[in-house]
């Protein structure tokens, strides 16, 4: 196919951008990879759509060359085009670059291996160092610019591949020292040097000269792939330079350096600070999180070499500076800030966290910072936000919310504000007067009325739901806030009955301190109210979230008198959701009565048949079980209908459920029991089962039919006497016996458990046999022998045995009978005495045994 | 410290979608890289359709508000910083840096390098603050000059190019980008040695510095013995230095008068090459005393090419420039309303414009107005529920006007009137807008001969100054109104120690008892 037009191209793209998924699934998809790279060098194309075909190309690698040979392929082919380019300038060196890195770092091509990764990686760093290129490369106006993309691209691959630059690092530091643009320099030598450091740390070696290396090191020969490999390896989560982290999860620990490579490695870092005025603020912060990262943990190189750098960047706005200084407080405590630096710290952060002069979005952050200060002698658990000890009230005092905040920033002030409450409470017996929980009261009263508005936006309400739930959360153990706060929402609810749907959310969230009282101020709420409002929805759907056991009869008169302007359809159902919910709760007596009214009352057909349907099941399950059947479906938990769910609940609840057993049965020790032989089981449960029957089968007519096994209660943990089960065999062979499982579930479920198979073994379908006194088993024997022949006969056979002979035979199936070992006597107590084999010839392959029976 | 991905959407309320995808960006390198290190816990960046549904609803921005969603409206999704969770495909990609600014939402997803299951703190992310970054400077670039659609798009449409060159793999090299345009425009700049990355070239031309000092006063007053008057002023000293030279040094000094009010909260650009241990330290957290440094604020520095704001400052001016007084008295469908204004003596008696804006919320519109205004003239705007007293360029003599009048409404229209979730019951402002040239109300100045250049050539300098009111509002103060926790704790104090004497002076003045010179 030729080159596509213009046209055609811009089309396709556009297409494509709309919904990449889409186009690739699409008939042209797969030509879109192969298409472009061929129309990048034809000449009808012009060059901006060259440069738009490359800039798709910059996002969508995965797409268009979706694996790594494809996309060695296409790496080959853009730097193919690039050389072919005509010496002139030209807009498409610089994207052909980037197109190329990010095809082999995305496409994961970039190895030793590759022909591409051969032929980038020396070029970026011939056109990177300035190095000279020969003329027909590039025109001098483009080596300037072309040098940038170089050294951005390089950093992007030992980004992508930690290690790549590893043998560069002495020449990136000669550089350094010399003209040229400072920043890009700056910001591949640290991340290089961080990256060394810890590959080497983790190999536990040196920095081995890597550092001093000369710039001859990368010149001629391949490509020194060394450290990239181990590299690789381990290319994991950076070790984050913040507290939280594991102490030893950077390992640089490890990393043993000469004095000499310490050295260098000093002079390296001080280099990069002494001109890291020259880079821009966010390379400067990227700069100080890559060295802070490099040194921290790092045995002999103290961090006092930042500290010129500190007062200079704590006066700055800039929030990636103030960012960058927090992690290196992260990394280095008190090492680097002193008590009164980290007191500056917190002062320059709290003023910028109110400053007027910066936005909403980096006052939020810095708040968020506020709440998890990296602190020298942090007291609280780690991992939960808390305000800094040094942070006072005094200091605060801009940081509070008002009714004026924007909803983040009223919820972020109001943190601090509740943790301020916590502290206040602990410093007792003040008695002020403008406390900040006064003023945390007041502000949640504004904001209920605000929420109370009739007609206003949805989101007022919810930021005072989720004020409450703040509140609540952070000063659960204050009643004296809760309470307040109790009587509010319920004033509320009487304002603005349509917020229901949040109060019931926010009952479903907030903990039992909360929970409880207010269940009980709602419930009387509605209670309280004449059940023929417009807003009788809203308090069903209300009552429906906080009627229980307590205070039945308000609520069933309120329900009675609600059911006569139940007249719709939702209404009813309303009405018999709350049922449904004193129901679960235990509630008897009132409700049986409601329910026959409802049943005939109501003028809808479902709505009598659930009335009806609710009675039945009061009238006939047991509290537990009929709080299982109306509970939350296990069998659809995910259903979000209320049809659907119940039916299915109800299924759940009344049917034996098949399940996975928690049931483990084994065949214990042998012991007499009585006259028939006995299987004692050991049972273990790892969850407590109620009325377990264990039921016994075999195949075929072994045995005489077994009897099912009764245990009312097994708990795990606890131990539980072995279980008998009788054996009466009609024939002595070893069987399975299949077992299976009928219990209840402490949620009240019947289950049913297919277990694994016992194995009965022919041992133990006898009776055990009495130990004869020591040393005299052998006479014991032929007495007991002797005894048998009178009556019993005695006969002998032969019989072939396997390849394991009849030692083995006897050990396995009759070893708990064996009398005297040698010469070999077994008795068998049964019903029929057995005895022998008495003699056998020990090599002989047919042993001959003799048996007496009675 | 890298970006996954980079979005501009417009909001456009009312749409089916409810917004648009004007530009987006994606990093592959970076993407692959957050596979790796988020390992298990790693959600890709989707495509823009989905991506633009499911941040408009987590930002609320649908306007679909009127039934109770759980994923949005429950009181357990706290949202306390603008980075979100957005849920795409039955996961939730995190975190999404966002905010909605002139209409327009700026959105990038920070790579994490790390497990996101517990989820890291943010403040251990450097992405986010470097994603902050470059939001802002998207933001700025658009902002700046913007006017029309069609300049927009024109801005729009360069930005692809611009951030192949600030930030061609996802990691921010410059956050102006405005910087990168004109480095584009001029490509054969020769970078000499120690040519700093934030300055793309070398000015030639004529030497001259320009410096402009603009202060904003805000201001809520209240008259109310429980509650403090509060004001602030905040200031921004913007400076443009076309000097020769590749590093050219200046130093700029603000000076402020004998009685002039300390600058406090000093932020500056980062260009600023040392600072005084004084300016760091001058912060209105604490409590002011005689001691407060007073200046002068030396800014010594190496300037940008391009225009920058040198520094910003907060300072707490004994008095409101305007002291105001404003009654509301509902009479059945009447209001009666009673405004007094005095300008402070000490106060520029010259506006540029100054206006009184008088806000009816929650009402219908306005069908009669009977006034009478002691000074200048009122304008009604009877849809909008808005009197707009236009006082004009001078207070008269007296320093002191006043406006009284009763107002009648129409029938409420929720569609037309405004609403305002503030303005509930007998609540109510009216809004100061006024704007006073070569004044600043701190007094802060900077004065030419203080201003030291070392460079070839003497260079002209140049000087502004201007006051401007910014949220300055007067409540009605028969009525509660919305306090900020200072105004209550300043009152405490004014107990104590009587910082405030014209806080009470105002008071009684407002009251009609007379004020005993002093």
């Amino acid at each position: 196919m030729g080159p596509l037009g213009r046209e055609t191209w811009a089309q396709r793209l556009g297409t494509f951008r709309a919904s990449p998924s889409a186009f690739m699934a699409g008939p042209e998809g797969e030509d879109l990879g192969r298409d472009l790279l061929s129309d990048l060098r034809s000449e009808k194309l012009s060059e901006p759509m060259k440069v738009a075909l490359l800039a798709l190309s910059l996002e969508y690698p995965d797409q268009l060359w979706p694996d790594a040979p494809a996309a060695e392929a296409a790496a080959t082919s853009l730097l193919d085009t690039l050389v072919l380019l005509p010496p002139r300038p030209s807009a498409l060196r610089r994207p052909l670059l980037l197109a190329a890195t990010t095809a082999l770092a995305a496409g994961g091509a970039l190895n030793p291996a590759s022909g591409a990764s051969g032929r980038l990686l020396p070029l970026l760093l011939g056109l990177a160092s300035g190095r000279d290129l020969g003329r027909s490369f590039c025109p001098a106006s483009e080596q300037r610019p072309l040098q940038a993309t170089a050294w951005e691209c390089l950093r992007e691959l030992e980004s992508c591949r930690p290690g790549l630059l590893g043998g560069c690092l002495g020449l990136l530091r000669a550089l350094l020292g010399r003209e040229g643009p400072a920043q890009p320099l700056s910001l591949l030598l640290a991340l290089a040097l961080r990256n060394a450091l810890v590959i080497q740390a983790r190999a536990g070696a040196g920095l081995q000269g890597l550092l001093t290396a000369g710039e001859s090191s990368m010149e001629g020969g391949p490509w020194n792939w060394m450290l990239a490999e181990e590299g690789e390896v381990h290319l994991q989560p950076q070790a984050p330079s913040w507290p939280a982290a594991e102490e030893d999860e950077c390992g640089l620990a490890a990393l043993e350096l000469s004095p000499e490579e310490a050295r260098e490695l000093r002079a390296t870092v001080a280099q990069l600070l002494d001109a890291s005025y020259l880079l821009t603020p966010v390379a400067q912060a990227q700069l100080l999180w890559l060295l802070g990262w490099a040194l921290r943990g790092l045995r002999g190189q103290p961090p006092v070499l930042f500290k010129p750098q500190l007062v200079r960047l704590l006066g700055t706005a800039q929030l990636t500076l103030l960012h960058a200084m927090l992690a290196l407080k992260a990394a280095f405590g008190e090492a680097l800030f002193t008590a009164q630096d980290e007191a500056l710290l917190l002062r320059r952060l709290t003023l910028a966290a109110q400053h007027p002069a910066l936005p909403l979005p980096t006052h939020l952050f810095y708040l968020h910072c506020l709440l998890n200060f990296p602190e020298n002698w942090p007291l609280g658990p780690t991992g939960e936000e808390a305000a800094p000890l040094l942070l006072g009230s005094q200091l605060c005092r801009g940081l509070l919310p008002s009714l004026l905040h924007e909803p983040m920033a009223l919820l972020a002030r109001l943190h601090l504000l509740c943790l301020l409450c916590v502290e206040d409470e602990e410093k007792e017996g003040k008695g002020q007067d403008r406390s900040p929980r006064h003023y945390l009261e007041e502000l949640l009263a504004g904001l209920r009325q605000r929420a109370a508005l009739d007609g206003g936006p949805r989101a007022l309400a919810t930021l005072c739901f989720q004020a409450s739930y703040l509140v609540a959360h952070c000063l659960a153990g204050q009643p004296v806030v809760l309470i307040p706060l109790t009587q509010g929402l319920a004033q509320l609810y009487r304002a603005r009955p349509a917020l229901a749907p949040h109060f019931v959310d926010l009952l479903d969230h907030v903990g039992p301190e909360l929970q409880e009282p207010l269940r009980v101020a709602l419930r009387q709420e509605v209670a309280s109210r004449p059940g023929r409002e417009e807003a009788l929805r809203w308090h069903l759907q209300m009552l429906a979230s906080v009627a229980d056991g307590d205070a039945q009869s308000a609520t069933l008169s309120f329900l009675r008198a609600a059911a006569a302007h139940c007249t719709d359809w939702g209404l009813q159902q309303a009405l018999l959701r709350v049922c449904r919910a004193l129901l679960r709760a235990g509630v008897g007596g009132g409700l049986a009565d409601l329910l026959q009214e409802l049943a005939r009352q109501l003028e809808d057909p479902d709505g009598q048949d659930h009335a009806r349907l609710y009675y039945i099941l009061l009238a006939h399950l047991a509290g537990p079980k009929l709080g299982v059947a109306l509970g939350p479906s296990l069998a659809a938990p995910a259903l979000a209908s209320s049809l659907v769910a119940e039916n299915q609940g109800f299924a759940a609840a009344l049917m034996v459920q098949e399940a996975p057993a928690p049931i483990r049965l084994s065949v214990g020790p042998r012991r007499a029991e009585g006259a028939v032989p006995v299987l004692r089981l050991q049972v273990e449960v790892l969850e407590p089962v109620y009325s377990l029957e264990l039921r016994f089968r075999v195949e075929g007519q072994l045995y005489a039919p077994l009897g099912a096994v009764h245990v009312p209660c097994l708990c795990p943990g606890r131990p539980t006497r072995p279980l008998l089960l009788p054996l009466q065999p009609r024939r002595p062979a070893p069987a399975r016996l299949a077992v299976r499982a009928l219990y209840s579930t402490p949620s009240g479920l019947t289950c049913h458990a297919h277990l694994p198979p016992l194995l009965v073994a022919f041992a133990d379908l006898f009776l055990p046999f009495p130990q004869p006194p020591e040393g005299a088993q052998l006479d014991f024997f032929e007495e007991l022998w002797d005894s048998c022949l009178p009556k019993g006969t005695e006969s002998r056979l032969w019989c072939p045995l396997g390849p394991e002979g009849l030692e083995a035979l006897v050990s396995r199936h009759l070893e708990p009978f064996v009398v005297v070992a040698q010469p070999r006597c077994t008795f068998f107590p049964a019903r029929s005495r057995l005895t022998g084999p008495r003699r056998w010839g020990a090599s002989s392959p047919q042993p001959s045994v003799w048996v007496v029976t009675d | 410290m890298a970006q996954r991905a980079v979005w501009l959407i417009s909001h456009e309320s009312g749409t089916p979608l409810g917004g648009i995808v004007k530009f987006s960006r994606r990093y592959p390198t970076v993407e692959k890289r957050a596979k790796v290190f988020n390992g298990a816990s790693y959600v890709p960046v989707p495509e823009d359709g989905p991506f633009l549904k499911a941040l408009l609803f987590e930002l609320r921005l649908l306007d679909d508000e009127k039934d109770f969603l759980e994923s949005r409206d429950s009181c357990s999704h706290i949202n306390k910083t603008s980075i979100y969770g957005v849920p795409v495909g039955g996961e939730e990609l995190w975190p999404v840096v966002a905010f909605l600014k002139n209409g327009m939402i700026y959105a990038c997803v920070p790579l994490v390098e790390q497990t996101l299951s517990p989820r890291p703190p943010l403040i251990s992310i450097s992405g986010i603050s470097q994603g902050f970054e470059l939001l802002f400077g998207v933001q700025d670039f658009l902002s700046s000059g913007q006017k029309t659609d069609s300049e927009l798009n024109t801005k729009l449409s360069q930005l692809s190019d611009l951030l192949l060159q600030t930030c061609p793999f996802g990691t921010l090299l410059d956050a102006n980008l405005q910087n990168s345009l004109d480095s584009i425009n001029s490509a054969s700049v020769t970078h000499l040695q120690k040519q700093p990355a934030w300055k793309t070239g070398t000015y030639k031309g004529k030497p001259q510095v320009s410096i402009s000092i603009t202060e904003k006063v805000n201001s809520m007053q209240y008259d109310k013995q429980e509650i403090a008057d509060t004001w602030q002023v905040v200031g921004v000293v913007t400076c443009k230095c076309d000097l020769e030279g590749s590093m050219p040094n200046v130093t700029i000094s603000l000076s402020l008068p004998t009685n002039g009010s300390p600058l406090q909260d000093i932020l500056v650009h980062p260009c600023v090459t040392s600072l005084d241990s004084a300016i760091l330290t001058s912060s209105s957290i604490d409590a002011m005393d005689d001691s407060a440094f007073s200046g002068p604020y030396k800014f010594p520095l190496t300037p940008p090419l391009e225009s920058f704001n040198l520094c910003y400052y907060t300072s707490q001016v004994p008095v409101p420039p305007i002291l105001g007084f404003y009654q509301v008295k509902e009479e059945e469908v009447q209001l009666k309303i009673t405004v007094n204004l005095k300008l402070h003596e000490s106060v520029k008696n010259s506006f540029e414009f100054c206006e009184a804006h008088i806000p009816f919320y929650n009402r219908g519109p306005i069908t009669h107005v009977e006034y009478k205004a002691s000074f200048g003239q009122l304008e009604v705007f009877r849809e909008k529920s808005l009197l707009v007293w236009i006082i004009g360029q001078k207070f008269p003599k007296s320093m002191e006007i006043s406006l009284s009048g009763t107002i009648t409404f129409g029938a409420k229209n929720h569609e037309k009137q405004p609403f305002d979730q503030i303005c509930i019951g007998g609540t109510a402002y009216l809004k100061l807008h006024f704007r006073i040239l070569d004044y600043t109300l701190t007094g802060c100045y900077v004065d030419q001969h203080s201003v030291q250049v070392f460079a070839s050539g003497k260079p002209k300098i140049s000087t502004y100054r201007k006051l401007i009111s910014s949220d300055y509002y007067i409540w009605n103060s028969k009525a509660p109104a919305p306090v900020t926790y200072g105004s209550l704790l300043l009152l405490d104090l004014s107990f104590l120690q009587s910082p405030l004497p014209q806080l009470k002076k105002k008071q009684l003045h407002f009251k009609g008892i007379p004020i005993p010179e002093a």
